[in-house]
């Protein structure tokens, strides 16, 4: 689409100046202890103010969660249920052709929660007793009525395919805390099949050390961590040590270029992430306390509990962003059924979800971790089939916690039946700006050379931080 | 519709009058200080180089031995790796322009255009898949990529090449080859589902056109889209005048995939839009080329003859191809310069304007330009006036040089004083990518197959990584033997990069690339020395070698002449054989079935199983050897 033109640049020689912002990005790329000293760049990189939350987990629920049945209450829309959308709300675009079917009420009744009163259904009950920790976006909205555009979208700032992720940004910006793990870890639905595929977490024309890493639970975390099998430990290690003694000698000090000494270094890394990772990742030393919290005893939470706790051990671990993604093709996409839908997938998540944000409390992680829920768009207020709906870009619900974020209340809104959003609305790069603010950057500022083009996140369309979240 | 201000008017000397806008202008070659590197210039751009390296008190690099320069020469224009007997032979022949035997001989192998045609592909945004959410297949994008690997292998003129891939249908309708070329316009991302066509037609011809101004001329139009270009002369009317050449040969069907161009007469106007929204057409705009590069003031008129081509495309690929055309020949041969010595004369490839790196050598550049068309547009001969100059033979570091002494000392003056290697004072190191790193170790391990064109094949992917695709969407290649062939035969999916090839930094294909990136990440490691293909390789790699060799002594010495080339030093040879020793006598994880996953294939009916492990490593180690990872 656009992208906005900004001031020359003075010419770097770009060889070197993306070889360190590679060398610099933590595991998924080389921190070269030499090469840091010498120019002074550091694996983590200053955000440019006091940055609120360090960490990011991104509940991301793919096929798009109906705000109207979950965390957006609308008593017009049970008044009028049944009939079609009164005139007053215009003509509407919509995907399937919904605009003149019915309005449908909430299929679950909403009520006030905790002590803040935040309106919550009852397809949430465990999510609704930590109601005093979320600050609902009411008043979301995108572009696009389409699935693989709104994903890219959430994810990448704009509906068309190639552009870096969110994470990738962040990575890019902040860099990792921890040498010997990615800055950006994805987690996604183990039933596949994300709409817009792995480009949701692409580096687009960010280099390639900054897209997210896929990871799950279990023996195989990361693709090719292992050696094959029937090479043992001790093998693996007569490897490396072979290697890197054969790279010395044939490319001596005097010889050995940066680029050479941090290709050496990362298969000292390789080897240490081949140590570390599993521990990182293992469950098993969870205490059974915390296990029950995320629902591990339950099979139907059994599953997304966890990915949900893997994702608190990594940002532990100093993992910059992890996203953690529900639904396989279809997830979220009530087209046909909302109540058996989202019955299915709210039980799948109620429970690691509470239980995430109860043990990021405890543990004192929930101040400068910032959780995120949302899907890529929300529902119709329109019937579809009888009683599914259809997606809605152009209003819709988020939700944010921790990162010192006040909980217990919702901003903006959308009209009264929940079609389109109405007073003080957030659009979708109005959300990355403000996401960009709670970590330190100023989004205007966080920004990329590509094929002549100054590229950021939020593209060349102006932005709002949306300051109410703040206070 | 909406009106917007008329066009701004190209008084900003500074914009008109920006080097790469001016006509090409060949100047008489340098003259030389009559010093120890005066015979040193071998063809003209040697002139040039070796001026610009005097002018900042340098000397070139000693020459890189032989062994170094047919390695560096075969994977620059194959792909591949000399066999044994090629840097033999190589070696042993002192005859007068041995060297460029080689280079015809390569130049003239079929191989060249498989290689070739990965970079063009960069380009093209190539991909055999629509992309967005059905990532469905196009099943007739490979007969482009076949069509590009022919081109390049027969030397079609530059020229033919450009005109072909814009309009090929409407200059030789008969052509069916020259109809495929035109699908290079359509190569991009498309959503064939998305609700509003009229949306999706705008993206595609939108792309389109920016692409081609990226691709041919070095333009990045992208900006003027929504508004004027900030730092070029080029309008946004001018961008939509570029587009509207396009317009009628874009029509789009929801749900239906589209690769070629079809022109079709119509009579439907076209728009500036608005802050390039599809919804808001602005004033009208004919077809017509910006006015910083239409000296001539030449005028685009619809085909009054002829019932099915408005020819305007036609008028565009001759315009761009013109002789005159000041940006058309510089912006080819710096692409080619940057295909051999690592980075373009202009560092910023698909950038010559303002926004973009000015020539390191200007007047290298321009005589190279001019050089290109004075050929008839070959670019095999622009390759093998590349590859033959002293500048490309030029050792990449004091260790691979024919000169002990002194080489050390240019070599530190060369870091020190052109760090970036502007000036090129030294052969630049470079690593492999993917799709060469994969190829060679097919070729080491004996199995790659050689077998052209075709629709895409797909290798087996590791579970992880089908599962976030859709069901299907990575259906394997049922012959195995298919499996193996060279890297620009596989499928090339747009939402999921063959991940061998994306660790490497292979581009997604949804824009175009100019050039790709060089990670070192720590994953690429691990790819290496873990996957499944590497293990493959290295298990038949082994199991090659191990055929005659009847001593680890021999074993060693073979393997690591068939990876690097040469032959191993004593201090490596003691080394290799002490691992192979310990190697062996450790005892594996116990567990039969997973330890016959290690062994060498064949494994040699006389060796032990157990220990036979060691060697299948020994050759897995030799592939994460830089040595081997890099052109020398």
């Amino acid at each position: 689409m656009s992208q906005k033109c900004t001031s020359k640049q003075e010419a770097e020689p770009v060889s070197r100046r993306q070889f360190l912002l590679t060398a610099g990005q933590g595991a998924g790329a080389i921190a070269l202890a030499g090469l840091r000293e010498k120019t002074g760049e550091s694996a983590f990189r200053k955000p440019h103010f006091q940055p609120r939350a360090k960490n990011v987990i991104w509940l991301f629920m793919h096929g798009g969660p109906s705000h109207v049945d979950l965390f957006d209450p609308k008593p017009e829309l049970i008044r009028h249920s049944g009939q079609p959308v009164p005139d007053s709300f215009g003509e509407v675009m919509t995907r399937r052709d919904v605009g003149n079917n019915p309005l449908l009420a909430p299929v679950k009744p909403f009520f006030p929660r905790g002590k803040s009163g935040l309106e919550i259904s009852d397809f949430l009950p465990r999510i609704s007793e930590c109601a005093d920790d979320l600050c609902v976006i009411r008043s979301m909205h995108g572009d696009s009525v389409n699935h693989p555009q709104s994903v890219y979208q959430m994810n990448t700032g704009t509906t068309l395919m190639g552009n870096p992720s969110v994470g990738s940004w962040l990575a890019y910006g902040l860099g990792s805390e921890n040498n010997n793990m990615p800055a950006f870890v994805v987690l996604p639905d183990p039933g596949g099949g994300l709409k817009g595929g792995p480009p949701a977490w692409g580096n687009g024309y960010l280099p390639a050390s900054y897209q997210g890493v896929t990871m799950r639970p279990g023996k195989t975390p990361i693709l090719d961590l292992q050696p094959s099998a029937g090479i043992t430990f001790e093998q693996q290690e007569r490897n490396i040590s072979l290697l890197r003694s054969l790279n010395h000698q044939f490319f001596n000090d005097s010889e050995r270029d940066d680029e050479l000494g941090a290709r050496i270094a990362a298969y000292e890394l390789a080897f240490r992430m081949q140590m570390e990772a599993p521990g990182i990742v293992s469950l098993d030393q969870e205490s059974q306390h915390t296990q029950r919290l995320y629902g591990l005893d339950n099979p139907q939470n059994f599953e997304f509990g966890r990915r949900c706790l893997l994702a608190r051990r990594l940002v532990e671990q100093g993992v910059r962003i992890v996203q953690v993604y529900s639904g396989d093709t279809g997830g979220w996409d009530a087209h046909r059924n909302v109540l058996d839908n989202h019955g299915k997938y709210c039980r799948q998540i109620d429970v690691p979800v509470a239980g995430l944000l109860k043990d990021l409390r405890q543990r004192g992680l929930l101040d400068h971790t910032l959780v995120i829920w949302g899907g890529e768009f929300g529902r119709m207020p329109m019937s579809e089939q009888g009683k599914g709906r259809d997606h809605n870009p152009w209003g819709y619900s988020c939700w944010m916690a921790g990162a010192g974020i006040r909980g217990g209340r919702a901003i903006g809104s959308t009209d009264p039946i929940g079609l389109r959003a109405m007073e003080n609305k957030v659009h979708v790069r109005d959300f990355h700006a403000t996401i960009l603010h709670l970590l330190g950057i100023d989004y205007r500022r966080l920004s990329f050379r590509h094929n002549g083009l100054e590229k950021r996140l939020t593209g060349p369309d102006r932005a709002r931080v949306v300051r109410e979240i703040l206070t | 519709m909406e009106h917007v201000v008329a066009q701004p008017s190209l008084t900003n000397n500074e914009q008109t009058e920006h080097w790469s806008f001016l006509p090409i202008q060949v100047k008489p070659l340098p003259k030389l200080v009559q010093d120890v590197d005066a015979s040193w210039p071998r063809n003209g751009i040697d002139f040039w180089v070796l001026s610009e390296m005097k002018k900042n008190g340098l000397r070139p690099m000693p020459q890189a031995p032989r062994r170094i320069l047919i390695r560096r020469l075969k994977l620059d224009l194959l792909g591949l790796l000399p066999t044994t007997e090629e840097i033999r032979e190589f070696e042993a022949d002192e005859s007068q322009g041995a060297y460029e035997k080689w280079v015809n001989r390569f130049l003239s192998s079929p191989r060249y255009g498989e290689r070739q045609a990965l970079r063009w592909l960069d380009l093209a945004r190539f991909a055999e898949t629509d992309g967005f959410e059905h990532d469905k297949i196009r099943a007739q994008a490979w007969r482009y990529r076949d069509w590009v690997v022919q081109s390049l292998n027969q030397d079609l003129p530059y020229d033919l090449f450009v005109k072909f891939q814009l309009a090929g249908d409407e200059l030789v309708p008969d052509n069916q080859a020259a109809q495929i070329a035109t699908m290079f316009c359509m190569s991009g991302p498309d959503m064939p589902d998305i609700n509003s066509q009229a949306e999706r037609r705008h993206f595609l011809l939108n792309e389109m056109t920016s692409t081609m101004g990226g691709v041919f001329l070095a333009l990045q139009l992208g900006c003027a889209q929504c508004h004027d270009h900030k730092y070029d002369p080029v309008s946004q009317e001018e961008f939509y005048q570029l587009r509207a050449i396009f317009q009628s040969a874009v029509h789009v069907k929801k749900n239906q995939s589209i690769s070629q161009l079809e022109e079709k007469r119509s009579y439907e106007k076209s728009y500036l839009m608005v802050r390039g929204d599809y919804q808001r057409p602005g004033v009208e705009v004919f077809p017509g080329f910006p006015r910083v590069l239409n000296k001539e003031e030449e005028v685009i008129k619809d085909n009054p003859s002829n019932e099915s081509f408005t020819g305007r495309r036609s008028q565009l690929a001759n315009w761009i191809t013109g002789p005159d055309h000041p940006l058309t020949t510089r912006v080819l041969v710096n692409r080619l310069w940057q295909d051999h010595f690592g980075a373009g004369l202009v560092t910023t490839p698909s950038d010559f304007g303002h926004m973009g790196s000015r020539p390191s050598h200007p007047n290298l550049l321009d005589w190279l330009a001019a050089e290109l068309v004075r050929a008839n547009w070959s670019m095999k001969h622009m390759r093998y006036l590349m590859v033959t100059s002293s500048a490309y033979r030029q050792a990449s570091s004091p260790r691979f040089s024919v000169e002990a002494v002194g080489s050390r000392q240019r070599w530190k003056e060369s870091k020190g004083r052109d760090p970036e290697n502007r000036l090129i004072s030294r052969y630049p190191r470079r690593r492999l990518d993917g799709e060469i790193l994969r190829d060679c170790m097919l070729q080491i391990s004996g199995t790659l197959n050689f077998k052209m064109s075709g629709p895409g094949i797909r290798p087996p992917l590791s579970e992880e990584i089908a599962q976030t695709l859709l069901k299907d969407q990575w259906l394997v290649t049922t012959e195995e033997e298919e499996h193996t062939r060279r890297s620009v035969y596989v499928f090339s999916r747009r939402n999921l990069r063959y991940p061998f090839f994306e660790i490497f930094d292979r581009p997604d294909a949804n824009h175009s690339c100019p050039k790709r990136n060089t990670s070192v990440t720590a994953p690429q490691a691990l790819v290496l020395l873990n996957s499944q293909f590497s293990l493959a390789c290295a298990r038949r790699f082994a199991g090659r070698v191990l055929r005659d060799s009847p001593s680890d002594e021999l074993f060693v010495r073979r393997a690591f002449r068939l990876a690097v080339g040469r032959e191993i030093r004593d201090n490596e040879r003691v080394k290799s054989l002490d691992y192979l020793e310990k190697q062996k006598m450790q005892k594996g994880g116990g567990n039969k079935k997973r330890d016959r996953s290690s062994y060498p294939l064949p494994l040699p009916e006389t060796m032990p199983p157990g220990p036979s492990i060691a060697y299948t490593q020994y050759c897995l180690v030799l592939f994460n050897l830089l040595e081997f990872c890099y052109s020398p």
